[in-house]
């Protein structure tokens, strides 16, 4: 029966297909020949586009396809014919459109019959990081050694067709397995507890530092620890206060650093930065691994014993004075020392004890094995019968799914191989355990194909939501809903989703997704000029990456509509980033909401991320800029330049000149202009904010020994006819006209996002649905991601 | 030394190619500016360094500089995406992405076996990025990108590090990591079956990884008794990364070195900067060492007109003078009757002469004189003659057998003596 009725699907969409070739022929190739051709044929083929030799055969040629869909947006968009050429007539133009909308929807039907295409996905290096964070209740760096992640064209690392394996990746996956489990899985007895505790600094008169109790512009107090292990968590406790110049003034900041190798010279690593506020002493208490620290040879005779660091890392953007070299008289004789100069106008830390202790448990074993290792065999004959039962544990949670027979015996022909050499049931259980962490099981979110049932198991489904909104493994919780076979229901997977994103582990979402979709990693692509910006300190890239990433999570968190992302009256901002901007905001170094009274831009276009990572390091970079808000604010990537562009020449003068004038006279030249009209504008927009995100009046070009300034001059003319002179113009008009285009890019970002790969034509349909439901609910995130979550090509179905 | 150990036996060919992006300087000749240009004034025997080669000067007669070459795959291609296909020679194009061997992987395939490791694969940005912005030279035989280091300390572990562990220890630990991958091996052909298609294909390349890991594992335990050499790492900054570029290049380069006077390895690739300009963590190196742009800008501010000229022209003499360095490491070691260098074919260019413009190569060929390379020539070709011609040649040199690489029409006599 069921044969039947697909025989006749068949011959229907033969038929169908037929008729369409022959519409092709009589109505639409004609109008093409007439009025595309002469710019998208043999002799010019503008943006690469032919439409003289185009298949007309969308299912069987998807890249025609793709073409057609650019054909469609360009004509509903009224961007072709160009300005200046001759309008299609309404008869044309709709021959034209009638015809590629229905075979684009005849088309994405015939490939949904034949069942969308998906990826294994390997684990990223965050999920890598995180899953095995939380399988091994261990948190230690895993992934110091993998290769950086491919992404996808999307800018997303977490694209199944995108990611790869090679042998080096598997390679370097087994020793962080076999390293991360050397320490979660014990052996022997609780090992002995050093413990140091000092009040005063260390000294060495020698050093050109500080070292003091008082940590202000200069300073730094050293704590020298004679004894401690070579591994395990270590904890330390500074009791400190603040002494603040004035009650309103910024908190003083305390960096924490542990280790120092003198054979390698290398520094000491930090272990955490904290603000230190006003009023009475508190205790800051860090914790750590300490095999994770630079820690020199124990044979080392110069400096014996283990050197923590507080200093202030609080900057008001001013260098710090060097000391100089006083000599002073001390029992008849000279004596030369080091003084620095007190500021009273800097916030300071004074340091009033330390405590260190290391390794802390609470037990021994430590929670963290027991999970593991729930029995500990207490004769060589109880080793399988305690294997077996730890497997049993481990490897439902590691394969993320319900144990399979074979699962377990697999791994005990491996135990009983490796036990004879390995020395003991825990070091032989390491491996075991490892074997497990290196297959593919472990490694990829596989989603098998049974034959008898449509859509993704419960198990799967859990997988899928947990690496969307976690980046990470299901918990326990759904884990359980999983087992229990209720988790596709769907008032049980709404009220998951809303758990998800509430916990604070869906911050490794809105970095994940944030950094691929903003580009925000673009920041460290830049290296700023110091020459043209001096004060800037490179910190701040780190801060402005925080700041789009803290927008967007206050929109999701306070379900707030997300055209707040394109227009705000408010941004999120640290001490140092507000200072940046020019503004009054927190006193310390954690995100807050900050009104910005019309000083400067809100929303993405007014982001120092943003704006610094298409920029050239000296000057704003408009087309960068352009082709960013094509790119993630409208989803309408600009073609890649062709083979090869031709030469252009401009003066020796024009070094001098903005970009922006540069600009147009690339633009003035026909071969470029055709391409660049329809960029450029967006980033023209923009030129009243310079390199590292400040509003500027004048633009400051540099040649050799000459300066000029320029008047900013932020006018343009959209594609779309539409005049703007400045970012607030192109805000408001992205905001009040463009707000359903700017949807649907985030939209279709986030489902791309979500399903771990690149959206393709059949998925249209589902983002044009998604979109619409989006907006009639007010462009709410948690909305948007709960009807992702809901739908068919998330369920797999 | 291993390779001084094989006695009378020649001394062994290697082969080393190094890559940057975006091209060169390509001013008119005449004009003051033509001075920043890459490629020399005259021909043959009679030719002159422009100043971005002064670091190459005395090192005249080690190496040729070749003018003309390209692949004609690579000229169809977009601007930014023939890195990819620098050693490959295949064409890439959307749909139709795969990739094909690379000169140093045919090598490796053919010779790897007689070193610890059979090639080094390294760059600036690590990893494989994505197919047309490769951050890797190296392809294997299916076409599969290589992924490179770039960190130096995992380098030198990798190369040099010492397991401290007993001899038979070790060997236990290398069998039982053999019976591992055979059991993660069994166990994942079971999963394969109940796999979309397009899910199986991504579990091959899981499975290919598996058995190179146990050839590894193979190899490891026949290098066993064969104690790695002891190499001196001071003055190595084995933990520069993209924020100090000079140290970083420096210390690869070192590294290279010392792979190649050990005997560890014969063929290595290193990519200075991939062509992505939007992620490359290269594009920003000549700011941190103070000239005027990134890479990219630098590129293309060079095609824009005669003020480019001189920024990349300095950018591209801070690569000579690198690459001057390596060279004089290699030539200042003794190898049989000459030097390393002579025993050592190093290949340093880009596939872009301008940026977007996929043809006439910038290409310096180096050292290698005992495979029989003649030096101390500026050699130029007409567009009809395939670069890889010039990799046939070279495969022959190294001591492989071969009549053709990718699209070759022949071979590239000229460059012997």
């Amino acid at each position: 029966m069921k044969a039947l009725i697909r025989a006749g699907l068949l011959l229907a969409t033969a038929s169908a297909g037929l008729w369409a070739a022959e519409s092709f022929e009589t109505s639409v190739r004609p109008v093409l020949q007439q009025r595309c051709v002469m710019c998208h044929g043999e002799a010019i083929a503008n943006a690469g586009v032919r439409l003289d030799t185009l298949s007309g055969d969308l299912a069987g040629d998807r890249r025609a396809a793709e073409t057609w869909h650019d054909v469609l947006n360009a004509l509903n968009r009224g961007e072709m014919p160009p300005r200046g050429a001759p309008a299609l007539s309404d008869d044309e133009r709709r021959a034209v459109v009638d015809w590629v909308t229905e075979e684009l929807r005849r088309t994405a039907a015939a490939r949904r019959a034949n069942g969308g295409e998906v990826a294994l996905r390997r684990l990223n290096r965050v999920e890598y990081q995180n899953t095995l964070r939380d399988l091994l209740g261990l948190d230690v760096d895993y992934v110091r050694n993998l290769p950086p992640d491919e992404r996808s064209r999307e800018g997303f690392a977490n694209n199944g067709a995108a990611l790869r394996m090679s042998a080096l990746q598997l390679e370097y996956y087994l020793q962080a397995a076999r390293s991360g489990l050397a320490r979660a899985i014990v052996e022997g007895p609780a090992p002995p507890v050093f413990a140091h505790h000092s009040e005063e600094t260390v000294q060495d008169k020698d050093a050109n530092i500080l070292w003091s109790n008082r940590l202000g512009r200069n300073g730094a107090f050293v704590a020298r620890v004679p004894e401690f292990p070579d591994e395990g968590e270590f904890v330390l406790r500074i009791r400190a206060r603040a002494e603040l110049p004035t009650p309103d003034s910024a908190y003083p900041r305390m960096e924490v650093t542990l280790g120092y190798r003198a054979d390698t010279q290398t520094p000491s690593k930090r272990v955490a930065v904290v603000d230190v506020e006003g009023g009475a002493a508190q205790t800051f208490e860090f914790r750590g691994r300490i095999e994770e620290f630079p820690l020199q040879s124990r044979t080392q005779s110069k400096y014996p014993g283990l050197l923590v660091w507080a200093r202030n890392v609080y900057s008001d953007g001013k260098p710090a004075p060097e000391g100089r070299k006083v000599q002073e008289q001390a029992d008849g004789k000279t004596v030369t020392h080091w003084k620095w100069d007190e500021d009273p106008t800097f916030p300071s830390i004074v340091v009033e004890s330390f405590d260190f202790k290391a390794p802390v448990y609470v037990s021994w074993p430590p929670e963290h094995h027991r999970r593991l290792v729930p029995a500990t065999p207490a004769s060589p004959a109880e080793e399988g019968s305690a294997a077996r039962a730890a497997l049993r544990g481990f490897l439902p949670r590691a394969y993320r799914r319900p144990l399979r027979d074979e699962d377990v015996a697999t791994s005990m022909r491996y135990f009983e191989l490796l036990r004879p050499s390995a020395g003991s049931f825990e070091r032989t259980l390491r491996d075991v355990f490892a074997m497990a962490l290196v297959s593919p099981d472990f490694l990829y979110q596989v989603e098998t194909r049974p034959n008898d049932h449509k859509g993704l198991s419960d198990h799967e489904l859990a997988s899928r939501l947990s690496y969307f909104l976690w980046s990470t493994t299901p918990d326990d919780e759904l884990r359980a809903l999983a087992d229990a076979g209720r988790l596709h229901q769907p008032e049980v997977l709404r009220a998951e989703t809303v758990r998800l994103l509430r916990d604070d582990r869906s911050r490794a979402f809105v970095e994940q997704f944030c950094d691929g979709w903003l580009d925000l990693n673009g920041v460290d692509r830049v290296a700023v000029n110091p020459t043209y910006f001096p004060d800037f300190d490179p910190t701040l890239k780190a801060d402005m990456r925080q700041e789009t990433r803290s927008l967007f999570a206050e929109v999701l968190r306070n379900d707030l509509s997300a055209l707040t992302l394109l227009r705000a009256d408010f941004t999120m901002l640290n001490e140092s980033l507000a200072r940046h901007y020019g503004l009054r905001g927190p006193r310390g170094g954690a995100f807050e909401r900050v009104a910005l009274d019309g000083k400067r831009p809100g929303g993405l276009l007014g982001q120092g991320s943003v704006l610094l990572a298409n920029s050239t390091g000296e000057d704003s970079h408009p087309i960068e800029r352009g082709v960013w808000v094509r790119r993630a604010l409208l989803d309408d990537p600009p073609p890649p330049p062709p083979p090869a562009v031709p030469n252009l020449d401009a003066s020796e003068d024009s070094e001098l000149l903005p970009l922006k004038v540069q600009l147009e006279r690339h633009r003035d030249s026909a071969a470029c202009a055709q391409c660049h009209r329809s960029i450029d504008p967006w980033g023209v927009a923009l030129e009243g904010l310079d390199a590292v995100g400040l509003v500027r009046d004048t633009i400051l070009r540099r040649s050799g020994e000459r300066e000029e300034r320029h008047p900013v001059d932020a006018a343009a003319v959209l594609p779309d006819g539409t005049h703007v002179d400045g970012v607030n113009d192109l805000i408001d008009y992205l905001h009040d006209q463009r707000p359903n285009d700017f949807a649907r890019a985030l939209t279709a970002k986030l489902l791309s996002y979500a399903l771990g790969r690149s959206l393709e034509l059949d998925d249209e349909q589902e983002v044009d649905a998604l979109t619409e439901r989006f907006a009639e609910g007010g462009y709410r995130l948690p909305h948007l991601i709960t009807m992702i979550v809901a739908g068919d090509p998330f369920q797999g179905r | 030394m291993e390779a001084m150990a094989a006695g009378a036996e020649a001394a062994p060919k290697r082969f080393c190619a190094v890559y940057f992006p975006y091209g060169i300087v390509q001013r008119k000749e005449g004009t003051e500016f033509a001075e920043w240009n890459w490629f020399p004034e005259g021909e043959g025997l009679d030719f002159r360094f422009r100043r971005s080669h002064a670091a190459l000067e005395p090192l005249r007669d080690e190496l040729t500089m070749l003018g003309g070459l390209s692949h004609p795959k690579g000229r169809k291609m977009g601007g930014h995406d023939t890195a990819d296909n620098w050693l490959t020679g295949a064409e890439l194009k959307e749909g139709h992405l795969d990739n094909t061997i690379s000169l140093d992987q045919l090598l490796a395939d053919r010779f790897g076996e007689q070193t610890r490791f059979s090639s080094l694969t390294l760059s600036t940005d690590g990893g494989v990025g994505e197919p047309t912005r490769a951050s890797t030279l190296s392809f294997s035989r299916t076409g599969q990108p290589i992924p490179a280091e770039n960190k130096p300390r995992l380098v030198f572990d990798r190369l040099f590090g010492v397991n401290s562990d007993s001899l038979s220890r070790q060997r236990q630990q290398l069998r039982n990591s053999g019976s591992m991958l055979d059991l993660v091996l069994e166990h994942s052909r079971s999963l394969r079956g109940q796999l979309g298609q397009v899910d199986q294909r991504k579990l091959d390349e899981y499975l290919t990884a598996v058995r190179q890991i146990e050839l590894r594992v193979e190899r490891s335990e026949r290098w066993l008794d064969v104690p790695k050499p002891t190499v001196d790492a001071s003055g190595l900054h084995l933990d520069a990364d993209d924020s100090t570029p000079r140290e970083l290049m420096q210390t690869m380069y070192d590294l290279l070195f010392l792979a190649f006077q050990t005997d560890s390895t014969r063929y290595a690739t290193y990519q200075l900067g991939n062509m992505n300009g939007a992620t490359s963590i290269a594009g920003k190196f000549p700011q941190l060492l103070g000239m005027a742009d990134s890479m990219h800008t630098l590129a293309h501010d060079a095609r824009k007109g005669d003020a480019g000229a001189e920024p990349l022209g300095r950018w591209t003499g801070f690569l000579t003078e690198q690459l001057a360095y390596f060279l004089r490491r290699l030539r200042e070691t003794n190898e049989g009757d000459g030097s390393l260098l002579d025993n050592t074919i190093v290949l340093f260019g880009s596939s872009n002469s301008q940026t977007h413009v996929n043809e006439n190569y910038p290409l310096v060929l180096a050292g290698g004189q005992a495979a029989g390379l003649r030096h101390g020539r500026y050699l130029r070709f007409g567009d009809e003659v395939p670069l890889a011609n010039l990799f046939v040649t070279l495969l022959q040199r190294c001591g492989a057998e071969s009549e053709g690489f990718a699209d070759s029409s022949g071979e590239l006599s000229a460059i012997l003596a």
